[in-house]
């Protein structure tokens, strides 16, 4: 028989009415529920409304095609700045490149810092130096999208299988061999998986950057909102769904292309490690 | 190119290796000379792949001294990186790098003597002019010649073995460490596998836990617990006792006693 249960109750318990209880107390406190909505919606009804039908003046399409070119110049751009810098901060901050230990809490902070500071917070102070146009908004992706890469990549270098990496070690590589040709080879098909699931991230960002003066269809899209023209808003709102998808399915494409393994091979390569590092390493 | 330099002499003195908290190695003295051919026998966990690592300066002993050419690894970072360049180095999984050709992975083990035009040509998958008749008498012993421009995860697991041998002796090493190289290779391979290694008079320590390739070598040292048990050339089932102790030994020596041949089975 089970005796009757005299248990205090268990922390999981606790934290989940902790965690009921926020939730709960942050809805009502920012005023989430129906009245919310019952006062929004005759705005909404009239935005609908006004959205349709979308604007198919020749005039607008015409503007149109340049633009959504810019946002796709803007993604690229700001893809190939967070590669330049994101790869080599991910080389210094993984653990397995050995890079001196100054350097790599360097990187590391650095990233953080760029990381951490929202791409449309980047963009306004961008704006505010460079001026307006996409330039700010390449320069504000970059640098947001360098500190994510960096973390990303940095976690696809720790993964390798250590074993080789190893044997370059103690047959004499360099730290700088061992990372270039044994670190990074490894793990460059999941990398280059990572660049192009950062290229869909900026596309979305090129859009959101575009609101604050960062160029390409954003950029207009936040004109025919402030102006209230709807039907223009609706006709660049497919426009956008159109880049997003078009560059989802170019990416999904490369990537199968490029092979990268999924997080099996990370696994596998932890287990190894830990037999691998029994004892003292001097190196 | 294929002459080795001078080979490399070795000397340990009361070696002594605790890793978490487990003797691993206790009060080992044993010296290698120039050119020697060594098999290191035991039973898992005897401690062979560690006194591997302390000769790489891998592990660092607590107790005793370790000389390599009458140098201390640990002296200096140079010296460490110095004696390590002179090494070759062969392990059961046989740690070509994925992702990289056959090609570049035995380049890869002299990249410290590159030139920043070296670097660029290797990148750009070139075999860099000065290696190429190297590359190629070693890539013809090896009868690897057909796999050389291939990934190595798309080559053969005996392909890759000697594709690993190829890049330990790529460099001349003076000195061949083979940590259980021969282990899940068939017989007829594994002979094969030891020809490969018997390279150039480079001093040759190899590990195994298996009798029949072991006494293949002119020197057997046998390890249990941590020391050494047996040093010598094995001369027959009357050794089988100290190599394996008295239990498991004379058990073993009694088989073969009642088989009709002569091949003693580990």
């Amino acid at each position: 028989m089970i005796p009757p249960s005299r248990r205090r109750p268990r922390w999981s318990t606790l934290l989940l009415l902790a965690a009921i209880a926020a939730g709960a107390w942050s809805l009502a406190e920012t005023g989430v529920g129906s009245a919310s909505l019952l006062a929004g919606r005759e705005g909404a009804a009239q935005m609908i409304g006004g959205l349709l039908p979308p604007d198919l003046d020749p005039e607008l399409l015409s503007r149109l095609g340049p633009a959504a070119l810019q946002t796709v110049q803007i993604s690229i751009a700001s893809l190939v700045i967070g590669a330049v810098i994101g790869l080599p901060l991910a080389m210094l901050i993984a653990g397995n490149t050995e890079a001196p230990r100054w350097l790599s809490g360097l990187a590391r902070l650095v990233a953080t810092a760029f990381r951490s500071v929202h791409e449309l917070l980047w963009a306004l102070i961008f704006v505010a130096t460079v001026g307006l146009g996409p330039a700010a908004g390449v320069y504000a992706i970059g640098v947001h999208s360098a500190g994510v890469i960096a973390k990303l990549c940095s976690e696809q270098l720790e993964a390798v299988d250590p074993a080789p990496v190893e044997a370059m070690r103690i047959t004499g590589g360099s730290r700088v061999t061992c990372a270039l040709l044994g670190v990074m080879p490894q793990a460059r098909a999941n990398i280059a998986s990572q660049l192009l699931y950062q290229w869909e991230c900026n596309i979305r960002s090129s859009v959101v950057v575009g609101f604050v003066g960062g160029g390409g269809i954003g950029e207009a899209l936040g004109i025919a909102l402030r102006l209230f023209r709807y039907q223009e808003l609706a006709t660049l709102l497919c426009a956008v769904l159109l880049i997003v998808a078009a560059v989802d399915q170019v990416s999904r494409l490369i990537r199968a292309r490029v092979g990268a393994t999924t997080s099996t091979n990370a696994i596998s390569g932890t287990r190894r490690r830990s037999l691998l590092t029994l004892g003292r390493r001097t190196s | 190119m294929s002459t080795a330099k001078a080979a490399m002499r070795i000397e340990l003195r009361d070696v002594h290796v605790t890793l978490a908290d487990r003797p691993v190695l206790t009060t080992v003295s044993l010296s290698f000379r120039e050119g020697e051919q060594v098999a290191v026998l035991g039973p898992s966990g005897a401690g062979k792949t560690t006194l591997l690592r302390v000769i790489v300066g891998a592990v660092v002993p607590q107790r005793g001294a370790v000389l390599l050419d009458g140098i201390d690894p640990h002296s200096s970072r140079a010296a460490l990186t110095r004696l390590r360049r002179s090494i070759g180095c062969v392990r059961q999984r046989d740690d070509l790098v994925r992702g990289l050709t056959a090609r570049t992975n035995i380049l890869a083990s002299v990249a410290y003597q590159w030139r920043p035009r070296d670097w660029g040509s290797v990148l750009l998958g070139n075999v860099p002019r000065r290696y190429r008749d190297r590359l190629a008498e070693i890539a013809q012993s090896y009868e690897i010649d057909e796999v050389l421009a291939a990934p190595v995860e798309r080559l053969s697991g005996g392909q890759r073995q000697r594709v690993a041998v190829a890049r330990a002796v790529f460099g001349n090493p003076r000195l061949l460490l083979a940590d259980e190289s021969t282990a899940g290779l068939d017989p007829v391979r594994a002979a094969r596998a030891l020809d490969d290694l018997q390279y150039g008079g480079a001093t040759l320590i190899a590990t195994t836990h298996d009798l029949r390739i072991a006494q293949r070598f002119p020197r057997v040292i046998a390890l249990r617990e941590g020391a050494v048990v047996f040093d010598g050339e094995f001369a027959g089932p009357a050794d089988l006792r100290r190599i394996y102790g008295e239990a498991v030994g004379t058990e073993m020596q009694t088989a073969i006693g009642t088989e009709s041949g002569t091949e003693p089975v580990a």
